[in-house]
């Protein structure tokens, strides 16, 4: 395995969004803007407008590489030809493949994370639009490209090295975006904690890392191989079988990778700052911070643990614990419990929200325990599960909190009281809200309710019923206050009922993202078929 | 034997519960202002509905050896065998009659409402929408989502146009019914996993021995348990008072007259049907739990002031007997179970009509002190209050004695001192109407500004019109609906007596 010409265009859109993210930053830079509002606006336009269309580009360039929509045919004399032929090249680089040294896979599983985490960025930036920033929009926007690069290496790399860059990449770019809104009294106890906690976060990482790569060397060693890249994860994997699968280095090694990745999913007990963060961050921040971020750290824990660790899978029934399937059983078990208790008092919409995306992190956990069975078809389905769940929680979590940075942007509070009577003063946005929000408690035909369904069977079928049983319960604890935002919109009597606007923009982010929610509720089967092509490939 | 042929192209059960979703979506692109527009097309097309389920109801073939009809099948996800399957037997039409029989009614019954109107009409034509998939579908997950349809309606409908604590309400009967979704949830994972067959398909999840007995005495509780809390099983009733008086008036009719019947026949089709053997071996804790309902709903009944909420604890107790059939568990009492689902969903559509709409809307009180000789002022509500409640206490000539009768003989077949004791609700039963129709409508009148109250609408009494008509011919002729209902529960009736004598561990 060696470098060559032919994995640059394997990587190309990441590639494409170092270069967007560049050209954001200098764009900003090299343009002589006045000091008024007005050139503000203007200066914080054009790096959005840059922005969105930019990622546009490289969600439809990523799209077509992929394959899923079509095979691109060959060129046959036409005038389309020049198009035909840069989508073969481009389809050329599609899944399969592992460029620079094994370290990055580009499969579909890569392809469908990278299209999220693109998707994404793509809403956020609509959000973004259509919220007042301050200052340096060009550092705002550059920013939130770099992070999505680091979010979409995460999801592909398969090396330890690149996987902590990667995570770094994303993590320090949301830092400095959490704590964005300097005058604001929040914002930078926001960036401070996340940042705080993220570092300390990272360095446990990077300790077990460390630990893991002093085994599979000693282990080497043992075997007299010849030096190896003791990075790669599938060479952790060849060696963590059988007794050494068992070995207290790697079993120390693996508790640290999940502890360290833990925050970044939000789980429980990883979960402190979460809460404040959601709360204080710019709300187009958050709703990059709960979802892409959040996913991204999902599927690099599941290609990482199944992969560099499928001889410690165990077994995730409680009663005999062993193998990391043990360990997120547990870890789900508290989450789901302290997720949807600990949102029930909450009156703030954003921090509830915040509550309700770690007991999600919670029922996520549950499409990962079915790794415990040695049936590729049931892997399949839970890796599957896995997916489906995070690309619909990504979408309905955009959405609601985009309302939210619409209601903040409009009534200056997010608070729930703040919410009474929406319906009064903007109709469209209420029904949206409560469509998001109906789909966030699981409830047909939307696309939540599939996704919930699909971890509940996959969590059945690993055999952890008693953990299924909790799970379904804590549904109906979130029901309730998933149901306070219904009687605040259109129960409660509003106090001001004068209309108004939401920004073009972010209506059109809110909109598309409800769509796509009801859509795949009506018709899972539109992903369902990529995704389990998707789930199966990383469950070989 | 079937009246009229259909054409066979047509797919009719779509068309049934799109007929509803239909205005819905018009309704939601009206203005708020056309008020009179909205409760027109809102109007019509529940009346389109029910002369669709007409249609339907006499051209289906109970003597036919297929006893599901109309079959239609679309793949939906069908890699894991999630298909959308339409079909009726002679357990769902009645159903589906009843709910085009109320939602119509219901229909007529709401012309009062001013506030939001849109958003008040567009919900109901939704939820009746969802109380029409739950009855035509045969894959159990296409059911379980219309089921959430329907029920989750319900809080905004409560919440928002309600009355007496009605977000208490509304929030109490939302976490009682999504609590009981939650164990169906539970039920369908394990049903789906443990047969092998890996399909919601119901008709093939109901072939025998396809899931081992223990799987089915498990797995029997949740479902049977999540249903039955949308059909006010004891214990898990009590949100069913409190959401009915907090309800607005149609919304009462639905929920009481077809919403709680969504519960007894997930109950029959779903949890019996497919798990034979944990019904048979759970059958006596059921028909306890009913007992109680029964007699424990009709006494609490009796003693309250509240006519609604007296009305409301009728429907727990009645809703006790068409468990009490259920739990028969043999062709006399499940036949009686789904007779009784239609006598009482009229006839307490009929009930809430009267004293939601016509009393309580006019004299805006419902405490029986504060009530009385009504008789002179509204003639109609007495009388068509006074047969409905014959009809509640099982008089013959009315749908309810039928419905009843049946039931006691089931019930005397497998459990006799269950039926004896039982029959003890029949006096609290007449006690109690007997009771409410003399201080409502008789007796003195305690306010003299009730002897000007507002005239009965037209819409009201065609409503009060329809419904006494079907108690009346129901009970003249209940042929039309025990001999399709009979066909269709006796295979079922089969399986769960077979379960009972074979007793022996599947391998």
């Amino acid at each position: 395995m060696s470098f060559q010409i032919t994995d640059i265009p394997r990587i190309l859109p990441e590639l494409m969004l170092l270069l967007l993210g560049l050209m954001v930053l200098g764009s900003d830079v090299l343009t002589r803007w006045g000091r008024g509002p007005q050139a503000q606006l203007e200066r914080a336009r054009e790096a959005g407008q840059l922005t969105a269309i930019g990622l546009g580009l490289i969600f439809i360039v990523g799209l077509v590489q992929s394959r899923f929509l079509f095979t691109v045919p060959d060129p046959s004399g036409g005038p389309l030809d020049v198009l035909l032929t840069l989508g073969r090249n481009l389809q050329a680089g599609g899944p399969g493949g592992s460029p620079i040294l094994g370290a990055f896979a580009t499969d579909e599983f890569t392809m469908v994370a990278r299209l999220t985490f693109i998707g994404a960025a793509f809403l956020t930036t609509l959000l973004a639009m259509g919220y007042r920033l301050t200052a340096n929009p060009g550092e705002f926007y550059g920013l939130l490209i770099f992070s999505t690069l680091g979010m979409s290496i995460m999801a592909a790399a398969t090396e330890f090295i690149l996987a902590y860059l990667a995570l770094e990449l994303s993590s320090i770019s949301l830092y400095v975006l959490a704590g964005y809104f300097r005058e604001s009294e929040r914002s930078p106890e926001a960036g401070l904690k996340y940042f705080l906690f993220g570092s300390l976060s990272s360095a446990i990482f990077l300790y077990g890392i460390s630990l893991v790569y002093g085994f599979v060397a000693s282990e080497n060693q043992k075997a007299g191989g010849t030096p190896i890249v003791a990075t790669l994860f599938s060479e952790v994997g060849r060696f963590a079988t059988g007794d050494a699968a068992s070995s207290p280095l790697l079993i120390l090694g693996m508790l640290f990778v999940i502890a360290g990745l833990g925050y970044k999913i939000s789980v429980v007990p990883f979960h402190t700052w979460a809460p404040d963060v959601y709360q204080g961050a710019p709300p187009p921040v958050t709703a990059f911070l709960s979802t892409a971020s959040k996913a991204a750290g999902f599927l690099l824990l599941y290609r990482l643990l199944t992969t560099a660790f499928p001889g410690a899978v165990g077994t995730p029934r409680l009663e005999e614990f062993s193998g990391w399937t043990s360990v997120l059983a547990i870890l789900a078990l508290v989450t789901v419990i302290v997720g949807n208790l600990a949102a029930l008092p909450q009156t703030n919409a954003r921090r509830l929200l915040a509550y309700s995306s770690i007991g999600h992190a919670g029922f996520l956990l549950l499409a990962a325990l079915i790794w415990s069975s040695t049936s590729p078809a049931d892997r399949a389905f839970g890796t599957a599960a896995l997916i489906y769940y995070l690309i619909v929680y990504t979408l309905t979590n955009l959405g609601s909190f985009g309302v939210l940075a619409v209601l903040t942007n409009a009534l200056g509070s997010d608070d729930l009281g703040a919410m009474q009577g929406l319906w009064q003063r903007n109709m469209v946005l209420t029904l949206m809200m409560t469509i998001l929000i109906l789909s966030l408690a699981g409830i047909p035909p939307l696309a939540g309710f599939w996704a919930k369904f699909f971890v509940f069977m996959a969590g059945y079928q690993a055999g952890a019923v008693p953990l299924v049983t909790i799970a379904v319960i804590m549904t109906v604890v979130s029901l309730y206050y998933y149901l306070r935002f219904l009687k605040a919109m259109w129960i409660l009597p509003a106090p001001e009922t004068t209309p108004f606007k939401t920004p073009p923009v972010a209506n059109a982010a809110i909109i598309v993202s409800t769509v796509l929610v009801v859509l795949l509720g009506l018709l899972p089967n539109l992903i369902w078929g990529t995704i389990s092509t998707a789930a199966s490939v990383a469950a070989r | 034997m079937n009246l009229i042929d259909l054409p066979a192209n047509v797919p009719w059960l779509s068309l049934i519960w799109l007929s509803l979703v239909i205005p819905t979506l018009i309704i939601a692109l009206m203005k708020p202002e056309q008020k009179e527009e909205i409760r027109i097309v809102g109007t019509v097309f529940s009346f389109i509905s029910l002369a669709l389920t007409l249609l339907v109801y006499l051209a289906y073939d109970y003597r036919s050896p297929e006893k599901f009809q109309f079959l239609e099948e679309i793949p939906w996800l069908p890699e894991l065998g999630i298909n959308y399957i339409l079909g009726v037997d002679g357990i769902s039409l009645p159903m589906l009659l009843l709910n085009g029989i109320v939602i119509f009614t219901g229909a007529l019954i709401s012309w009062n409402i001013e506030d939001r109107a849109r958003e008040y009409w567009a919900l109901l034509l939704l939820l009746a929408a969802g109380v029409y998939g739950v009855f035509v579908s045969l894959d159990l997950f296409l059911l379980f989502i219309f089921y959430e349809l329907a029920v989750l309606p319900m809080y905004l409908l409560i919440g928002i146009w309600g009355s007496t604590r009605k977000e208490y309400g509304a929030m109490k009967l939302t976490l009682y019914l999504m609590g009981g979704s939650a164990f169906i949830i539970l039920g369908m994972v394990a049903m789906y996993f443990s047969g092998m067959l890996r399909t919601f398909d119901m008709r093939l999840l109901a072939q025998s021995a396809l899931f081992s007995r223990d799987v089915q005495i498990v797995f029997f509780v949740p479902l049977f348990l999540g249903f039955g809390v949308l059909a006010g099983m004891f214990p898990f009733h009590t949100w069913s008072p409190t959401g009915h008086v907090a309800a607005p008036t149609a919304v009462s009719m639905l929920h009481a007259g077809v919403l709680m019947k969504l519960g007894a026949y997930g109950c029959l089709r779903v949890a019996m049907w497919i798990f034979p053997e944990g019904a048979n071996y759970w059958l006596l804790p059921i028909a306890i739990a009913t007992l109680i309902n029964a007699v424990y709903g009709a006494t609490i009944a009796m003693m309250q002031r509240d006519f609604k909420f007296m009305i409301g604890y009728s429907s727990v107790s009645h809703m006790g007997l068409t468990l009490m059939g259920l739990a028969a568990a043999n062709t006399i009492g499940l036949t009686g179970a789904v007779l009784q689902m239609f006598a009482h969903g009229v006839m307490t559509a009929l009930f809430f009509a009267v004293v939601g709409r016509m009393v309580y809307d006019r004299t805006h009180t419902r405490q029986f002190p504060e009530l009385g000789g009504l008789f002179s002022v509204m003639p109609f509500a007495a009388i068509v209050f006074i047969i409905a409640g014959l009809s509640s206490m099982g008089m013959p000539g009315l749908a309810g004695f039928w419905a009843e009768f049946n039931i006691f003989m089931g019930m005397w077949q497998r459990f006799p001192l269950i039926a004896v004791l039982a029959g003890v609700s029949i006096p609290i039963t007449a006690g109690y109407i007997l009771m409410a129709a003399y201080r409502v409508f008789f007796g003195e009148m305690k306010n003299p500004e009730f002897r000007h109250l507002p005239k009965i609408t037209v819409q009201e009494y065609v409503a009060g019109v329809i419904l006494v008509a079907v108690l009346i011919i129901s009970g003249i002729y209940p042929a039309y609906l025990t001999e399709p209902i009979e066909a269709s529960v006796q295979p079922i009736a089969e399986a769960l007596a077979r379960a009972g004598t074979l007793g022996v561990r599947y391998p």
